[in-house]
């Protein structure tokens, strides 16, 4: 990001000595968060509410965009803010999961995971591309939001950006817009799931088509159960698989009819744009199924480590977030990434039950 | 060549879990 976005900040410095910083605060704001979620478990809230509702996604969030509020008050979250890496953090914790999932729940997992993906993608994505278009919202801008929208919000709107030489304001634009949308969805989609006594995997199923981004959807998952969780991870990870195609896809609608150059992209792109750390959670549920991994001290250590990571990650979510990038842009591609949202949103309910709940359901965990 | 995240997240995942299975890491030190 250059200065232009944000005119009050001083100039984006990325030094070893920012991310260390940033690095800290994170992992002090984790300290913090762990310590206020174990606190309000046993208390009942006022109106009622009993504290052990409030899962720790939610107050990683949220104490994660306070402290963005501060820095940013402050004029030093630019100097910092490389320190802070959801994507590492949430996919080192996605590994760490796979580590305790059986791998016939991932495999049937899995296959529903494969055709909802296929459904929700196509249908989701080219649904955002014609509504856009029929709001004038530029080709190169509607490209990387549907792809965000239907895929996995930020690393694919990253992925098809660069497919489609998108301009780096819009790739701002798409990643403040997913994370604005995707916070809200991560705590009012389990209270939904909830209020109609949503089986685990179909909410897991649920929350992995619908919410935008892995972080949020995770957290969904976690807020409402621990199968939820684990069936949200593999049908989002299953989703985040299609990235390396829709690029490819992309990359040559846009070199061949757009631009109408006689070259085409090279089907590389799919392995380059294919998210490699989906092999390592695959491999981690491999070790855990046939047992070199068992339940005892290791598996505990391990999953526990899992929660910090998530709760690093959840926290970044917060601190990352750029409303000064999200109103430079207006309200039009605002409100069409809401209306397709809530399409998405209706159609992953139906698919989710289809599938999970009917045809496809994953083995007994 | 220069190390993707999506590799840097696998090699920190399996160090973690190869500590935790030989004991290096105190299961009090991490519980959440």
């Amino acid at each position: 990001m250059t200065t232009t976005s944000v005119p009050s900040q001083p100039t984006e410095r990325k030094t070893l000595t920012g991310s260390l910083i940033g690095l800290a605060i994170v992992v002090v704001l984790s300290l913090v968060t762990h310590y206020v979620y174990n606190l309000v478990q046993p208390l009942t809230l006022p109106g009622n509410i009993p504290g052990k509702v409030l899962e720790y996604p939610i107050w990683a969030a949220a104490i994660g965009l306070v402290a963005n509020y501060v820095l940013k008050a402050l004029k030093v979250h630019n100097q910092v803010k490389s320190g802070f890496r959801t994507e590492l953090f949430l996919k080192i914790g996605l590994i760490l999961l796979g580590a305790k999932i059986s791998f016939s729940v991932l495999v049937t997992s899995a296959g529903g995971a494969v055709v909802q993906g296929l459904i929700m993608v196509t249908s989701v994505y080219f649904f955002s591309w014609w509504l856009a278009g029929k709001f004038g919202i530029p080709d190169t801008l509607r490209a990387v939001m549907s792809t965000a929208v239907s895929i996995c919000g930020v690393s694919a709107a990253i992925a098809s950006a660069g497919a489609v030489l998108a301009k780096k304001e819009e790739i701002t634009y798409v990643t403040a817009l997913v994370i604005i949308t995707a916070l809200p969805l991560m705590v009012i989609a389990p209270l939904i799931a909830g209020a109609i006594n949503m089986p685990e995997p179909v909410a897991g199923a649920w929350f992995g088509g619908n919410v935008d981004t892995t972080a949020a959807v995770v957290g969904a998952g976690t807020i409402y159960g621990p199968q939820a969780q684990e069936i949200a991870a593999i049908v989002k990870n299953t989703q985040n698989a299609l990235i390396g195609v829709v690029a490819f896809g992309l990359a040559y609608y846009f070199s061949t009819v757009v631009e109408g150059k006689k070259e085409r992209p090279s089907l590389n792109v799919i392995w380059k744009r294919f998210p490699k750390f989906v092999l390592g959670f695959i491999l981690a549920s491999v070790i855990f199924t046939v047992g070199i991994l068992q339940k005892g001290d290791a598996f505990n250590t391990i999953q526990d480590t899992k929660a910090w990571l998530f709760t690093a990650a959840f926290l970044c979510m917060g601190l990352e977030l750029s409303v000064g990038d999200f109103r430079k842009m207006g309200w039009t591609p605002f409100l069409v990434y809401i209306v397709v949202t809530i399409f998405n949103t209706l159609l992953a309910l139906v698919i989710a039950y289809l599938i999970f709940g009917w045809l496809m359901p994953p083995t007994a965990f | 060549m220069k190390l993707s995240e999506d590799w840097l997240s696998v090699i920190i995942a399996f160090a973690i879990m190869a500590l935790a299975m030989i004991g290096l890491i105190n299961p009090a030190w991490v519980a959440f």
